[in-house]
């Protein structure tokens, strides 16, 4: 391979079954979620029969969380995970609910506030990649379906690695390989004919849809990403599939 | 993730259940930010419930309880009577670790819940239909409640009667008697033989004084 090959390759990513310039992704993914935030919520509980629903509580169940704990929910969008830490550390806690995109992040603080969830909540735009916090100030990070669409995974893990505390932990929910190669087969048939369709249908945006579809199949399978958060600096690191393999949990610990 | 399917529905009907309480939810500020551990040797995993905003949360997270307890379902049925509760821990069959009082604050809001069904199902339905469900459902009660009772009383004639598989109580109270009627007898007996064999050796021993002297 040639050192402009190499270099070509270095610059370039995944945007769905795309390959695009680093540079371009975020903006293209911005595009995607700007024009799906509106229909977010209704679209994940359509699309997943409500079961992102208990996988969210399943990422809560294995976090640990305690009153007192300061945790960041990257990539929070709509902020589901949020209003339940939120909850759950209590008035000596926080809770930051971060994302990149200022769509996503409108709605979920909409959505908080109008629940009444206000005390311990703060609202931060950031870029995974380059997190805005001091070293060692989380007890707990998680990502639930963000991973995937951040332009450099390996730095976003880097990055998150560095704000946790010693003793911390990331959870990662994310899209992943069915175990099974008949639910792999369904779940194919199902992402790239019916999913694009609901999409259009309620938010009237099939192409963005369309790209879940894709860049799900484009995420790190789970041994890949285990090893991933291994060479970020996470030790104890595992995962645990849900719905066959549907999506998995991942965890890794920073000691 | 049936765990997690479970913990969804308590805590909507609890949280439902709560909204609809005639009695408020002043109770519930006491137990702000306090948790509660239910290990329930039927389901075999944690249920944890905190008070969070006047709102129950219930997960299978075990950090930070104020009171955990170890029982079963059937336990926790009979802890409605609050005098049970140290003889259920004597029988073992009760665990509790933590403040004993957060405990019983849960308790006591199971308790005085107070929901008007009735009216509430009008909102949705109306008046007269309300009524005359209701109606259905106290007759259809009575009936279920009257055929329970006969299919039990068929059951036990069967059973004592035809079959002979298991005695009356009476039955039971007289063979009772006469064991312990027995148990007299042979006390009884007991007693005369020993006072017998104490009339026989005694003058054999004064004999054996005797010789020797």
């Amino acid at each position: 391979m040639s050192t402009q090959d190499q270099d070509q390759q270095s610059n370039s990513t995944h945007f769905g079954y795309q390959t695009v310039d680093k540079s371009e992704k975020e903006s293209k993914v911005a595009g995607v979620f700007h024009s799906v935030a509106a229909q977010y919520d209704v679209m994940n509980d359509l699309m997943s029969f409500g079961i992102h629903r208990l996988w969210k509580r399943f990422t809560i169940d294995a976090s640990g969380v305690r009153p007192g704990n300061k945790v960041l929910d990257l990539a929070g969008g709509t902020g589901d995970l949020t209003a339940k830490f939120s909850q759950l550390v209590g008035r000596e806690g926080k809770v930051i609910l971060a994302d990149i995109n200022s769509s996503m992040l409108n709605v979920g603080r909409d959505k908080l506030r109008d629940k009444g969830l206000v005390q311990n909540i703060e609202y931060v735009q950031a870029n995974a990649q380059y997190l805005p916090f001091e070293d060692n100030t989380f007890d707990i990070v998680t990502i639930a379906f963000g991973l995937r669409n951040v332009t450099d995974k390996d730095m976003a893990l880097r990055s998150i690695y560095r704000v946790l505390k010693p003793g911390g932990r990331l959870l990662i929910l994310e899209f992943s390989k069915p175990e099974h190669e008949l639910i792999n087969k369904a779940y194919d048939f199902y992402s790239f004919n019916i999913l694009p369709k609901i999409g259009e249908l309620v938010a009237k945006d099939g192409d963005s849809y369309q790209y879940l579809a894709e860049s799900i199949r484009m995420h790190p399978d789970q041994d890949t990403l285990k090893g991933m958060m291994d060479n970020a600096g996470f030790e104890q690191s595992s995962y645990k599939n849900l719905t066959g393999g549907v999506v998995a949990l991942h965890k890794g610990y920073k000691f | 993730m049936p765990q997690q399917a479970l913990c969804a529905a308590i805590e909507l009907l609890v949280n439902q259940a709560l909204s609809l309480n005639l009695s408020g939810k002043s109770d519930l500020d006491k137990l702000e930010q306090k948790t509660l551990i239910l290990y329930l040797q039927e389901i075999g995993f944690p249920l944890s419930f905190t008070i969070a905003a006047q709102k129950v949360l219930v997960n299978t997270l075990t950090e930070d309880a104020d009171c955990t307890i170890n029982t079963s379902i059937n336990t926790l049925l009979l802890l409605k009577k609050e005098q049970q509760l140290t003889e259920l821990i004597k029988q073992d069959k009760l665990d509790i670790i933590g403040d004993i009082k957060v405990a019983q604050q849960f308790a006591h809001i199971a308790e005085t819940l107070n929901i008007d069904w009735q009216s509430e199902l009008a909102k949705h339905i109306g008046d007269i239909p309300t009524y005359k469900l209701s109606q259905a459902g106290k007759s259809l009660g009575d009936k279920f409640k009257f055929a329970a009772q006969q299919i039990q009383a068929d059951a036990s004639e069967w059973l004592v009667h035809e079959k002979r598989l298991v005695v009356t109580k009476s039955q039971l109270t007289h063979f009772n008697q006469q064991v312990t009627e027995i148990e007299r007898q042979v006390e009884q007996l007991i007693r005369k033989t020993e006072q017998l064999l104490k009339n026989k050796i005694l003058p054999n021993d004064n004999a054996i004084k005797d010789s020797c002297e």
